[in-house]
């Protein structure tokens, strides 16, 4: 009897083996680091040139806690690179090739990644959250592969080196909708408003922390102290929120993931906390996850920052972004993160796209330490006036200033829907170069 | 300890020694030959996994130390490696040291920190010395993240380290320094537990009030191996910051990579020198095929499934590992091994 059961559990476990061996084998092959010399034949569709594919790599969290984020990222990512080479002739004719792996969230896998990625000849690497890019950085750093961030912390840029933040960081979310909020909501009425803020406890929530920290007195702001911190794996906020209340806040100002703020409202719901105050989130937590999470009651008149379009937007490149996320992920459409991976993959070609024009193909497709520097120097840093389809605000290094698009807008949830108020609103470079952290 | 047929001890010295027979010694030499020029072989990507197994075996062995001989529960044991992580990049970055003060300072700091969360296990055990170890986790990161000197929320970088005019630069080189260590710190392991300290740790672990009967010190023994298993925790962190992140966080270290210690070691094999070696290999090469070949590969070729379905086929199947794991070998994959060796000498005979 124990002899069956043990043949069994091995019989299942060299199944399961032999079951992921073939899956593995399905794929594509594996990727290998050499290259072919180019060459361009001409066709009715464009010049088509024949070469190894020019790689990037890319490492989203589809599982673990921001999966929620994580996972329309990737897809955007992904099928962004497909449309670019479908539709786009590639780069410059050479087929884009995505070296895509789960980060779960988790530092260490990170490193192993970014590992991987110079293993495979990537040129460039892109991520999506300031905890990842923060765990990329020092390898990053260290070795000159230049790294596009979607969600961004200060800390990750500043000063800046090989990490580019592909849109304003959370500290410009959290400045944009406090002059926003003193603009039209508060209107010079007597008084400083008073603002509590809600962080996580990593980059995401202290990029919000150290900007208010920055600017609040100057914008006549009066801040709640202390900062409430929470973790992603927290089950209530209760305390938190219980505290906040007893101070009688004008706004409560969430920097987190979508999970925490979904959760942090709802609560404040309980509480008689809301409505009554305003509450606020900054882009790492307004997402079409929030209104499904909570339900489009609980959030009616949340305020937030995106620095993306919205699915709603009439923008040149809304169309094609639909019709792929409508073939290749619909469970995505109408979420703005797939918008920022969909970005983050068209930003990342036109940088390989310059570089490939001014350095030639045989020295960027190599994904050596001089390629990096091919793709950094005449690609991401050459980039002007990048219009991304309109998609996000436009795409113009600034010397100094490794924030690449420098605009977010304010939304307000309207019955469900993450609704645009407000243009785009630029958002300026802060002094942070007194911050025990800059230079570190 | 049982010895193949015909090899027989005829000094104390033989005995006594690890390695006793030709077989042995040529596994050995043949296991020497690999580990030294595995660098030829591997990429930049598999020398930083072979980088993390080495760093991961010995805050392992550590841990084995801690609950393996001495069965003293703990769920804290990232917290113990930021804690060495930390003191070494203070020291080495902030303070100008060598890096060989930060580690060896990153493994006395951390001890301390061990022996201060384990004097509840004078009173508590079980569950209970559990739950006081994941407090140890919690107040320990909490606290890094929030100090000053550590870097608060920003963290803090951690030098390439250096021994003299040698500087550790590369993976390879930062591969040969963490196996220097990692050979040193299995080999000491081994000889702990053979020795009255090991003894009196597996007394404490088998039935503490009896061990108390027959002499052994609970207090001095239960001490000794939080603060064993903590330095080596410490020193694990130490290599961590300096040979791998290069800088820091106090999120890396999570709760979760504490539980990964403990499944390591239930299916290594609790209690033996083998265990450790054999569930870290196993956890961290199953980890990164995982995540480099089969998610990217389910995600390639079954476009059908859900959205985020593929990926997450990937813990399901880490979680199913380790619960088949649990069901076939409690004993972990040394006592499969040691099954296999008993077999091995008696063959073509069953019994």
């Amino acid at each position: 009897m124990k002899k069956g059961k043990l043949a069994l559990g091995l019989s299942l476990l060299s199944l399961l083996v032999a079951v992921l061996t073939v899956f593995s084998a399905c794929g594509t092959p594996a990727t290998t680091t050499t290259t072919t010399p180019a060459a361009t034949t001409t066709t009715g569709a464009g010049t088509v040139a024949t070469g190894a594919p020019i790689k990037v790599g890319i490492t989203t969290p589809s599982t673990g806690p921001a999966a929620e984020k994580g996972a329309p990222i990737g897809h955007g990512n992904l099928d962004a690179i497909e449309y670019i080479n479908a539709e786009l002739n590639g780069i410059n004719g050479y087929k884009m090739q995505a070296v895509w792996l789960d980060s779960q969230y988790d530092p260490a896998k990170v490193v192993t990644n970014m590992k991987y990625f110079m293993d495979q000849g990537a040129v460039i690497w892109g991520t999506a959250s300031s905890k990842e890019g923060t765990a990329a950085m020092e390898l990053a750093n260290r070795n000159g592969f230049p790294g596009l961030v979607s969600f961004t912390s200060p800390i990750l840029y500043r000063p800046p080196q090989h990490v580019y933040g592909q849109l304003p960081d959370y500290g410009d979310d959290a400045l944009a909708f406090a002059d926003y909020y003193m603009k039209n909501v508060w209107k010079g009425r007597a008084g400083k408003p008073k603002f509590a803020v809600m962080i996580l406890n990593n980059p995401t929530g202290f990029g919000a922390r150290d900007a208010f920290e920055a600017k609040a007195a100057d914008m006549g702001i009066e801040m709640v102290k202390p900062y409430y911190e929470h973790s992603d794996t927290d089950v209530s906020m209760m305390s938190a929120l219980t505290s906040i209340k007893n101070v009688k806040p004008d706004v409560i100002y969430i920097s987190s993931t979508p999970r925490p703020t979904a959760l942090i409202i709802k609560e404040a719901v309980a509480l008689g906390l809301y409505p009554g105050v305003t509450i606020a989130s900054g882009h790492a937590g307004l997402t079409k996850v929030l209104v499904d999470t909570d339900g489009a009651d609980v959030v009616e008149g949340v305020y937030g920052v995106f620095p993306t379009a919205s699915w709603t937007d009439d923008v040149p490149g809304m169309a094609k972004m639909t019709e792929y996320a409508k073939r290749l992920h619909p469970g995505d459409v109408g979420n703005m993160d797939y918008i920022t991976g969909w970005t983050q993959s068209l930003v990342m070609a036109e940088a390989i796209r310059n570089a490939v024009k001014t350095a030639g193909y045989d020295v960027v497709a190599k994904g050596d330490a001089a390629s990096w520097k091919a793709v950094e120097t005449q690609g991401l840093q050459t980039l002007k006036d990048y219009k991304v389809g309109g998609l996000h605000g436009p795409v113009t290094y600034v010397a100094g200033d490794n924030r690449l698009a420098k605009s977010v807008r304010v939304f307000q949830i309207k019955k469900g829907v993450i609704t645009a108020i407000t243009e785009w609103i630029d958002a300026p470079l802060v002094k942070y170069e007194t911050y025990p952290w800059f230079g570190k | 300890m049982s010895l193949p047929c015909g090899t027989r001890n005829y000094t104390y010295a033989e005995d006594m020694a690890i390695f006793r027979t030709k077989t042995h010694w040529v596994f050995l030499a043949c296991l020497t030959v690999l580990l030294l020029t595995l660098p030829m072989f591997l990429g930049k990507f598999w020398m930083g996994v072979a980088n993390l197994v080495l760093i991961t075996l010995i805050a392992a062995t550590g841990l084995n130390l801690l609950v393996g001989y001495c069965g003293q529960l703990s769920i804290g044991h990232a917290g113990f490696i930021a804690v060495g992580a930390f003191t070494s990049a203070v020291l080495t970055t902030k303070m100008g040291m060598p890096f060989l003060v930060g580690l060896i300072g990153a493994g006395i700091v951390s001890g301390a920190v061990g022996l201060i969360f384990g004097i509840p296990s004078v009173r508590v055990k079980g569950f209970y010395l559990a739950i006081s170890t994941i407090a140890a986790q919690f107040i320990i990161v909490w606290g890094l993240s929030h100090w000053g000197l550590t870097g608060g929320s920003a963290g803090i970088s951690a030098k390439d380290p250096s021994i003299g005019p040698f500087e550790f630069v590369s993976d390879t080189s930062k591969y040969y320094l963490v196996l220097f260590f990692t050979v040193i710190t299995v080999f000491a392991a081994k000889n702990m537990a053979r020795t009255r300290v090991g003894r009196a740790f597996i007394a404490v672990r088998d039935n503490d009030l009896a061990a108390e009967v027959m002499g052994v010190n609970l207090f001095y023994y239960k001490m000794l191996a939080f603060f064993a298993g903590c330095f080596l925790a410490g020193i694990a962190g130490s290599l961590l910051a300096h040979c791998y992140y290069g800088s820091l966080s106090a999120e890396y270290f999570t709760f979760t990579e504490s539980i990964l210690y403990v499944a390591i070691l239930i299916i290594g094999g609790l209690g033996t020198t083998l265990g450790p070696i054999l569930g870290v290999i196993f956890i961290r090469v199953l980890e990164q095929l995982l995540t480099v070949q089969v998610v990217p590969a389910l995600e390639r070729a079954l476009p059908m499934l859900p959205s985020g379905f593929a990926s997450g086929i990937a813990p399901m199947l880490f979680g199913l590992v380790i619960v088949l794991f649990l069901i076939i070998e409690p004993r972990g994959l040394s006592h499969r091994w040691n099954l296999f060796k008993a077999a091995y000498r008696l063959w073509p005979f069953s019994y």
